[in-house]
């Protein structure tokens, strides 16, 4: 059993994920849960599971780091960090020849460089639509009734394509409905989608520029048929995470180990 | 203690006060304190955009839009008519379609600043402009009061001379003022008489040495500043706007203190040449990044904050390079985006305090 282990809290749009690392930073527990309306008890809520999975004492947590959208909701933080920097550190943290690191969330996205010690050099950050973002993939998963995994389906991106709106998920929803219309196949529809979600992010990445190895975080790295596109445009293979979803709480558990020991 | 516009305009136009709505930006205040009249700035009044919409595209900018929105609603306190500066083609364009097509109660007069560098026929071209607005002003107020010009523009150096002071104790960390608080006294100048304004410039203290504790010191660059919840923010985080490229700040102010005026209209066009590069005024890019490069080096700042309002195309021809330019000097810097709404959104919190952290990083090594 761990004396010192640390947690970070990441609540964000779709989910809130919690990481317990010991004072070595390995791995103790891993819990996603989706966000409810109440962050704050949301947070409790994964936290505690998180809690029973390591098999720990909430006073062997030593320092809590909070982030994402809803950080400052986490009562029993001792520390809040935003999810830019935490992307960051978990990415390093992950693959210590990260420079940059592409986190696709559920509201937003983000370009983050990274410098060889997982410090932030300059990022970018979409906000204005849910272009480019999870809530544009579950948008028109909904409208091709497609559950999110046949979607991802990197089959779909092999075969020829259709050209969709990377500017507005309304827009761009209502191109698939009239595509639908005119009876496009459906993996035709999906191939442009993961083109245009990957194009909304591909101006990001090129206001930021491509240093060292890339690295895909956020619940959106799950998708197959967008890594595979994502990959075609940068033509270099991405690193993935086992579990995308939690490396910001992931960064945020080692910033907390990191302040523990200032 | 800073009066409140709406209700300092209202009461001085109740006492009798000929009052001219300004466009942003520059124009010759000097002329017009001579013929006794206040100018009052509208830059972004509150409140919902509603009629100015049916009149515009959706890409103008804010501040035209705001600015439409207030003429159309015929205020009580302009009774001297619109004065639009020539800062912009939208602004511009916003003159034309007020005078001859929307058509308001007030007068329409115009100011069309040089678009060119300084040389000797720009200066021709301003002492020329500043005759024609004189002799247009003429036509409606009565004759020029030449007298009155000279005491305007010693009024206008004292406030420059004074402005250039607080700058300078802003920067050196002097001004007990939060970051609202200082930008509140820097926009005071848009609608209080001058000598309100020089009076409040004088009441404020100038410390003896640092006040904030903190060492997060930023440039703020861009047409205005953020909304004052943002600027709060930026307190929050122990953040001070030492320094500013503003065109609602600094651009309006020359660079260095001007000899005594001896004529008036020579001095006028010398004070305009001496303003600092904008991108309203055409100045060439370099000049514009070695100035900004100059005010991050005196300023001694750790990070650049652009606020970029949105649809600002003479803002936006410069952002790109100026960003460019100081990413390859190192100089860390952070954009936001306004439509001049109230607040701050999540995701701008996020970004500031994101920049806060990689500016900590860096500097903490």
């Amino acid at each position: 059993m761990a004396d010192n282990c640390f947690a970070g809290v990441d609540v964000g749009s779709l989910s809130t994920d919690v990481v317990i690392i010991n004072a070595s930073g390995k791995c103790l527990a891993e819990v996603v849960i989706a966000t409810g309306l109440n962050g704050g008890e949301t947070a409790q809520k994964a936290f505690d599971q998180s809690l029973n999975q390591a098999g720990l004492a909430q006073e062997q947590i030593k320092a809590v780091t909070a982030t994402g959208y809803g950080r400052a909701s986490v009562a029993f933080a001792t520390g809040k960090t935003t999810e830019i920097s935490c992307h960051g550190v978990g990415a390093h943290h992950l693959f210590p020849n990260t420079g940059t690191v592409i986190d696709i969330g559920g509201q937003d996205s983000k370009v983050i460089q990274v410098d060889e010690r997982g410090r932030m050099l300059d990022f970018t950050m979409n906000d204005k639509c849910a272009a480019g973002t999870g809530r544009f993939l579950e948008v028109m998963a909904h409208r091709l009734e497609l559950g999110l995994n046949e979607l991802s389906d990197p089959l779909n991106i092999k075969g020829e394509t259709v050209q969709i709106s990377s500017t507005c998920t309304v827009f761009a929803e209502s191109e698939v409905i009239s595509l639908l219309a005119k009876q496009t196949p459906r993996e035709q529809i999906v191939n442009g989608l993961q083109r245009s979600i990957v194009n909304r992010i591909w101006s990001m990445v090129t206001s930021i520029g491509i240093h060292g190895e890339v690295t895909l975080t956020g619940g959106v790295a799950n998708n197959q048929g967008l890594v595979l596109v994502l990959e075609e445009k940068l033509g270099k293979k991405l690193n993935v995470p086992e579990n995308p979803q939690t490396v910001g709480a992931l960064g945020a558990a080692h910033i907390a180990l990191r302040g523990y020991h200032k | 203690m800073i009066p409140n516009r709406k209700k300092y305009l209202k009461q001085q136009a109740q006492n009798g006060q000929k009052i001219m709505g300004v466009l942003p930006a520059l124009y010759p205040r000097e002329l017009l304190w001579a013929f006794d009249i206040l100018p009052a700035e509208i830059w972004d009044p509150p409140g919902d955009i509603l009629r100015a919409n049916a009149h515009l595209q959706a890409t103008i900018c804010p501040i035209v839009k705001r600015g439409l929105e207030f003429i159309l609603k015929e205020s009580a306190s302009v009774n001297a008519g619109y004065l639009f500066p020539h800062t912009c083609d939208s602004l511009q364009n916003l003159a034309t379609q007020v005078k001859d097509l929307i058509g308001t109660s007030q007068p329409v007069y115009t100011f069309y600043n040089p678009k060119a560098q300084f040389n000797k026929t720009t200066r021709r071209y301003y002492l020329d402009l500043l005759q024609d607005f004189q002799t247009t002003l003429e036509t409606k107020f009565g004759p020029l009061n030449r007298a009155k010009l000279m005491a305007a523009c010693e009024l206008g150096s004292k406030i420059d001379i004074r402005w250039l002071t607080l700058q300078n104790a802003r920067r050196a960390d002097q001004l007990e003022l939060t970051n609202p608080e200082y930008f509140q006294l820097v926009r005071a100048g848009e609608y209080l008489k001058p000598e309100d304004y020089l009076t409040l410039l004088n009441q404020v203290e100038v410390q003896a040495g640092p006040v904030h504790q903190s060492n997060r010191r930023l440039l703020l660059s861009g047409i205005l500043p953020p909304h004052e919840e943002t600027l709060s923010f930026l307190d929050e985080l122990s953040v001070t706007i030492v320094a500013d490229d503003l065109l609602s700040g600094s651009r309006r102010f020359p660079i260095t203190q001007l000899d005594t005026p001896v004529d008036p209209f020579e001095y006028l066009t010398d004070r305009h040449f001496l303003l600092p590069p904008c991108s309203t005024r055409a100045s060439n890019l370099k000049e514009r990044i070695h100035h900004l490069q100059k005010m991050i080096s005196e300023s001694q700042v750790h990070g650049v904050l652009f606020n970029i309002i949105k649809f600002c195309e003479p803002e936006l021809f410069d952002h790109r390079f100026l960003v460019k330019t100081l990413k390859q000097n190192r100089v860390p810097l952070l954009s936001l985006e306004t439509e001049l709404l109230p607040g701050i959104s999540g995701q701008d919190r996020t970004r500031i305090e994101a920049f806060i952290e990689m500016l900590d990083e860096q500097v903490s090594g």
